[in-house]
């Protein structure tokens, strides 16, 4: 039914709209007409509730219009309005039954009493979480859940409404821990997520919110909590990404040159001032400290009691209804978590031991949670039976090439995490493989053998050990790591650093004409050092650039330097090799029997390093890293290196397998042709295409142009022999062409 | 023109005869449409073959739902029949349709945008047995308070008129019933512009939506606001009846043990409804009304009938109408004060 026409006698004389932009206007003097209005709404809804499924759209004025209308002006008749928002309440309580175009316009109605702040945040989100949960329309709910995040952004936009988050995160943990078993936990996660990847909440409580999540007993809640876990980091850090570069680049020079030129109005002048602010913003904004967020994996509470509770729960037990690929994801987490924070669940790995046959759905990725969840601090022999039962199930001559090579950087994998979990015999056999005809195989060992070559040489056999092995073992340079042992930890070229301090010092003490050796007393040094605390930039920014003010959660760090001031003299960064060898023994006596170990600086333990140290330190690194020459597996390890908080992924345990695969030739054309466009045109032909498509016949011109010339010799005159229509014709048409640009016009 | 040989094999694909084989099916032409469909069922639409015509009854519920119909005409010839049936229909016989079907539907047409349609509305409630009316008397208030501060003043006269109507038919269920009284003042108050609380110092401005202060309307709107306040007001001749003739010796009280007349006695109470607030009580007492009207009403009727008796002409006989009405009702209630 279209809109109806009305009447001459059906027109108002006057109507809401108006009358809107006249009480915006003056609302004192429209005072009266706003009071009738409202009696008129207060009618229409007393109709209304009485029976709430009427539709009122027949009638000239509609209980939606009035609404808005009301909404509209409610901020200047507080007095008249003051039950207002009450009413749309009371109405939207009534939603199942209300038409939906009435109830999405009082839920608008109430976003805009909210945006005027005739009502706050609690009351829109106590007034829409309820429905929000119940409803069974699903346009309602995606309706409210853009309003709910819409209003959250907004009152976090300026600065973080800590305690508007803290009364949501409040609701939704009841929602969640309220009724376990239902599926309305899944707006907590929804929420949740929105607002982690936006950055608005960074706290550990809306992590604490997503444990409660995954420790559900709905499927979908589960999968939601746990999937926030997986993937909730990697989404903030995309969005992060997407939102910095969104707006194109602007050339204020070439914008400033231009209104010099151009001709000078107002809009001109606002785009000019429009521009210079975004250029501001951005430069503010490539000047601001890169806000510090901590992965949500970090901010776990209790990491070990949640891995423990997921597993057992979730995994483990053989009452959940969970189906495999959330089974897996969970797994994932698990293992992700076990990997991350070095937890201890050994029952994890027995459990693995069923499932790791070839013809187990989706193995790939079990093996890859297997490998994630070891770490160095697992006791080998509960690994040795997992290793050994891969390389039984999935090793050999007579399975596939593609399931030899996935078991073979399985297990490479688990060894590069625990070095120990391999005897040397299966080791000597695995090696072998390196010399199988499939290429995916072959990398696959051959990979394995150069881990072995650096982790564990001696299990190999001697021939396999390579040159730069064999040389460590002998000068015992290289040494099996026993269980549990840990590396020495230290800032990679930190020695760098302070050689190169100690030697700018004895310059400078030199060109003073002091005694290079001699020690310096610390004030000095330390005002030094504190005067080019920055790295020495072009443009002088004199403000506290760089510095992120940290909010403490809770707990702060409190650091004295009491100790530096009592024992000034061991701060000495010199190499004093006898004191800092004393400093050793005391502190590791285990390492004691060394050759010789290798002095710890202290540099770092006993002086701030400035922004204008870590500098340099980056650039002595690289310098370093140019002229010697590493060992070849050194480099690919740091080719290799990723970072810690990366998962293993299923497809990086195939991926060796693809390599000996050929392609298709379907696929050989298709990344030959990758994403080019297949089958150029001209634009023109383009345009001809689409006419004929369209079923469009071509024009009387396009014939005589396409027409065979012989066809056309005999109607062509000589120019003597027209008539005086005829010239006229030619001398309009040729102006006409001219006007038009030429023959075929812009056609 | 088909210069190149593609286009002359596109040609001539278009004229090529399909070979027909043995123990193939036939191949479909090109332009062969599939005409099968799926359906989960299918009504034949078929006009009514029953020789007798339909009775009155059906015709009157076909025509009250013709009366959402979206042409005015159509609304309007409905009502019409609707009328003429009532009004034929033989006195002691019921309705065709009974009023708890009729009113309902018929209502909203109050708020209806076509005059026609409104005045047909007007004459079919005339039509209809006034017993029915009071029990439904809240909600034909409702919408004639609807259409007492529409935008519309077409509208907003009408309802007065319905309003007028409505006192007659049903005067005491009107002013004792939920929210009648006090809304329904309002309403005049804000029609009239009478209202107390915009009594500033400035002189206020005509009225937006009002065409040109008409004085005929104004005029309209106080003897209706007259009619009201009396029925109000003023104390019912049939209670004060019934007590006379119960005043007999052995049986004292009798009205307090007999039926009530009334539909839905103990509504006041309000015992399943939402809770109420002043406005939307009720106030079945004369004199809960009389207090009330004096708390909130009568000091901005008696200023505002001061200036309007004085203008004289058609609207001082509306306003010393309605003066008079006020004194008569509040009469006894300020003997009691003093």
């Amino acid at each position: 039914m279209g809109k109806r026409k009305l009447g001459a006698l059906e027109k108002l004389d006057a109507d809401l709209s108006s009358l809107q932009y006249k009480c915006r206007r003056d609302p004192a003097s429209y005072r009266d007409d706003f009071a009738t209005q409202y009696q008129q709404y207060e009618a229409l809804r007393d109709l209304l509730l009485q029976n709430p499924s009427t539709t009122d759209s027949q009638g000239l004025v509609s209980l939606k219009d009035l609404i808005d209308f009301v909404a509209h002006v409610a901020d200047s008749y507080p007095t008249i309005c003051a039950a207002f928002p009450d009413d749309l309440r009371e109405l939207l309580s009534q939603h199942e039954e209300l038409e939906p175009e009435l109830r999405d316009k009082i839920v608008s109605a109430f976003v805009l009493l909210r945006n005027k702040d005739i009502i706050d945040s609690a009351t829109l989100l106590n007034t829409f979480f309820p429905i929000l949960v119940s409803t069974p329309s699903k346009s309602l709910r995606n309706l409210l859940f853009s309003k709910i995040l819409s209003d959250l952004r907004s009152s976090n936009a300026k600065s973080r409404n800590h305690r508007l988050n803290k009364t949501v995160i409040a609701v939704l943990h009841t929602l969640l821990t309220r009724d376990r078993e239902s599926p309305k936990g899944l707006w907590a996660v929804k929420i949740t997520r929105e607002m982690w990847k936006r950055q608005l909440w960074t706290e550990s409580e809306a992590v604490a919110l997503m444990e409660e999540a995954a420790l559900s007993e709905n499927e979908k809640v589960i999968i939601g909590g746990v999937r926030f876990f997986l993937g909730g980091d990697k989404e903030r850090e995309e969005a992060a990404d997407d939102s910095s570069d969104d707006d194109e680049n602007v050339d204020m020079n070439k914008l400033r040159h231009q209104a010099g030129i151009n001709k000078k109005t107002k809009k001109k002048a606002r785009e000019l001032k429009h521009a210079a602010a975004t250029v501001k913003r951005k430069e503010k904004k490539k000047a601001a400290p890169h806000p510090l967020n901590f992965s949500a994996l970090h901010l776990l509470r209790n990491p070990q009691g949640f891995a423990e509770s997921l597993f057992s729960k979730h995994v483990q037990n053989s009452k959940s209804k969970l189906s495999l690929d959330s089974k897996l994801l969970v797994l994932q987490l698990v293992s992700r978590l076990v990997g991350l924070h070095k937890l201890t669940v050994i029952s994890l790995y027995s459990y693995f031991l069923k499932y790791l046959t070839p013809r187990q759905a989706s193995v790939t990725s079990f093996l890859a949670c297997l490998a994630q969840s070891v770490h160095n601090l697992v006791p080998p022999d509960v690994l040795e039976p997992l290793v050994q039962k891969i390389a039984n199930e999935f090793v050999s001559e007579a399975s596939a090439s593609e399931v030899c090579a996935a078991g073979i950087n399985s297990i490479r994998e688990i060894c590069a995490r625990q070095p120990l979990a391999m005897g040397d015999t299966l080791l000597q056999d695995l090696v072998e493989y390196r010399k199988s005809k499939d290429k995916g195989v072959q990398m696959a060992a051959r990979g394995l053998l150069s881990l072995y070559r650096e982790v564990g040489a001696e299990l190999l056999k001697k021939r396999d050990r390579g040159k730069d092995a064999a040389l460590g073992l002998r000068s015992g340079e290289l040494r099996e790591r026993r269980y549990g042992e840990e590396e020495v930890g230290e800032i990679d070229g930190i020695e760098l650093l302070e050689k190169w301090k100690s030697d700018e010092r004895r310059k400078k003490r030199e060109e003073a004409g002091l005694d290079p050796d001699a020690p310096t007393d610390e004030e000095e040094e330390e005002a030094e050092d504190w005067k080019n605390w920055d790295v020495e930039d072009d443009d002088d920014s004199d403000d506290s650039g760089g510095w992120i003010n940290v909010e403490s959660d809770g707990e702060d760090i409190s650091i004295s330097d009491s100790e530096d001031e009592s024992q000034p003299s061991s701060k000495k960064p010199k190499l004093d090799v006898s004191a800092s060898k004393d400093k050793e023994n005391q502190f590791m006596p285990s390492k004691s029997e060394d050759p010789e170990p290798k002095p710890i600086s202290k540099l770092a333990t006993t002086r701030i390093l400035t922004p204008a140290d870590l500098a340099k330190l980056q650039e002595l690194r690289l310098a370093s890293q140019i002229h010697t020459s590493l060992p070849s597996t050194k480099r690919a390890k740091l080719l290799a290196a990723r970072h810690a908080d990366d998962p293993l992924t299923a497809a990086e345990i195939e991926a060796p397998g693809l390599l000996g695969r050929k392609s298709t030739k379907e696929e050989k054309i298709a990344m030959a042709k990758a994403d080019r466009e297949t089958n150029h045109q001209s634009t023109t032909a383009k345009r001809k295409e689409k006419k004929a498509a369209e079923g469009k016949s071509s024009t009387n011109k396009e014939k005589a142009r396409k027409k065979n010339f012989l066809m056309t010799l005999g109607k062509a005159k000589g120019k003597q022999k027209r008539s005086l229509v005829d010239v006229r014709k030619t001398l309009k048409g040729h102006l006409e062409r001219q006007k038009r640009g030429g023959r075929r016009g812009n056609q | 023109m088909g210069s190149s040989a593609k286009k002359k094999k596109e040609k001539k694909k278009d004229f090529q005869k399909a070979k027909l084989k043995v123990g193939k099916a036939k191949p479909k032409a090109a332009n062969f449409t599939d005409t099968n469909f799926k359906a989960k069922s299918i009504v034949l639409t078929q006009q009514s073959l029953s020789t007798n015509a339909p009775t009155t009854t059906a015709q009157c519920a076909h025509h009250l739902s013709l009366l959402t119909h979206r042409s005015d005409t159509q609304r309007r010839d409905s009502l019409a029949y609707l009328t003429t049936a009532f009004t034929t229909s033989l006195p002691g016989s019921p309705l065709p349709q009974p009023a708890s079907v009729i009113l309902p539907s018929v209502q909203r047409l109050i708020l209806d945008g076509s005059n026609a349609v409104r005045q047909q509305l007007l004459k079919l409630l005339q039509a209809l047995p006034q017993d029915d009316i009071a029990s439904h008397g809240d909600h034909l208030l409702l919408h004639v308070r609807a259409g007492m501060t529409h935008l519309a003043t077409e509208i907003r006269v009408f309802a007065l008129d319905v309003l007028e109507w409505l006192i007659g038919a049903a005067g005491d269920e009107i002013v004792s019933c939920a929210g009648g009284w006090v809304k329904t003042l309002k309403c005049f108050l804000s029609l009239l512009g009478w209202q107390n609380e915009t009594a500033g110092k400035w002189s206020t401005t005509k009225s937006f939506s009002k065409s040109g202060g008409d004085a005929k309307v104004q005029a309209k709107q106080m003897s209706t606001l007259a009619v009201f306040l009396k029925a109000g007001l003023m104390p019912n001749q049939s209670a004060g009846a019934v007590v006379a003739v119960g005043d007999h010796f052995p049986l004292w009280q009798t009205e307090h043990y007999v039926l009530p007349d009334r539909s839905n006695a103990y509504s006041h109470l309000n015992l399943f409804g939402a809770p109420r607030d002043e406005e939307a009580e009720m106030y079945e007492d004369r004199e809960d009304r009389q207090r009330v009207f004096h708390d909130r009403a009568e000091g901005a009727i008696v200023a505002a009938l001061e200036q309007a008796t004085k203008s004289g002409g058609e609207l001082g006989r509306a306003a010393a109408l309605l003066r008079k009405a006020v004194r008569d009702g509040m009469a006894d209630f300020h003997q009691e004060d003093i």
